[in-house]
């Protein structure tokens, strides 16, 4: 499987040197992306088979983990988003600044030495905040997913998504004000936190 | 290069650098008006810390993934079939 045509210059390495170290990495940004093994599974082999058939066009010495997660990316939405129903339970109007905070302290939760991510957090397991991060509508669950798990800075997110970086900026500003909306209401679901007794604030 | 004097930064300018701030992506200039506001005030350095807290912690949880077992496996067949 090994693709081994030079560029002048930089020597192009096998394919399979360069994808294998990613895919722990890929596998675990198409499970967040597509929320299921199998599904995860379909869209790693997918991509790994189009960045395979693709990999003339990479250009060597540039970055690969960028070039392929934008190859997966595509793939998600491509194929993902136009077959499955998005969720997308998080309301798209704006969440306030700080909603987090400001929800753990009227819920009483800040202590003496005041941790609320620790307040909150610390009630969620795993699968809780994975469900949270699956309620973002498909576009800030891509930028979110690039973020939380591959640390990714805006630039290479920008990069990976084909957009304009500030364009990542708004899109990762709203998806993580919309992260802790909906962090708050899995929370509230699993009677983890006082619900609310008055109407949500926005 | 001559360093011009700015102004002090409200909170509501504070908290409108917050993700850039905690991601690192604004110019030096900017990240010491913020770090020289954080240190004149408790709340917003609070409300700072928490966001950090939260993200190192959202970041913890979900990226505990196991890869299925024989999957590198599965994508060499398949790229060897074409």
């Amino acid at each position: 499987m090994s693709v081994v045509d030079s560029a002048p210059g930089v020597e192009r390495q096998p394919f399979e040197s360069l994808f294998t170290p990613l895919l722990s990495s890929a596998y675990g940004a198409a499970f967040r992306l597509v929320q299921n093994r199998a599904d995860a599974e379909d869209l790693v082999q997918e991509a790994a088979l189009q960045a395979f058939r693709a990999y003339h066009t990479f250009q060597p010495g540039t970055n690969f983990k960028a070039w392929f997660f934008r190859i997966l990316t595509n793939c998600f939405i491509s194929r993902y988003r136009r077959t499955k129903k998005e969720r997308g339970d998080v309301a798209l109007d704006d969440t306030q600044d700080l909603y987090l905070f400001r929800r753990t302290a009227e819920a009483g939760m800040h202590g003496p030495d005041a941790n609320p991510a620790q307040a909150l957090l610390g009630k969620l397991d795993e699968e809780q905040v994975a469900e949270a991060l699956a309620a973002l509508p498909g576009e800030y669950r891509a930028v979110a997913t690039l973020y939380f798990i591959e640390d990714f800075s805006y630039e290479q997110i920008a990069e990976v998504l084909g957009c304009p970086i500030g364009t990542v900026r708004s899109r990762l500003h709203r998806a993580r004000k919309m992260l802790q909306r909906a962090l708050w209401q899995v929370a509230v679901d699993q009677g983890l936190v006082p619900r609310p007794a008055a109407p949500e604030v926005s | 290069m001559k360093s011009h004097r700015i102004d002090p930064l409200t909170c509501r300018e504070a908290v409108a650098r917050l993700d850039d701030y905690v991601d690192r992506e604004l110019s030096e200039a900017e990240m010491g008006r913020v770090r020289e506001h954080l240190e004149t005030c408790e709340a917003c350095a609070g409300h700072f810390r928490a966001e950090e807290q939260l993200l190192h912690q959202v970041r913890e949880k979900v990226r505990r993934i196991a890869v299925p077992g024989g999957l590198m496996e599965r994508i060499q067949k398949r790229l060897a079939s074409g």
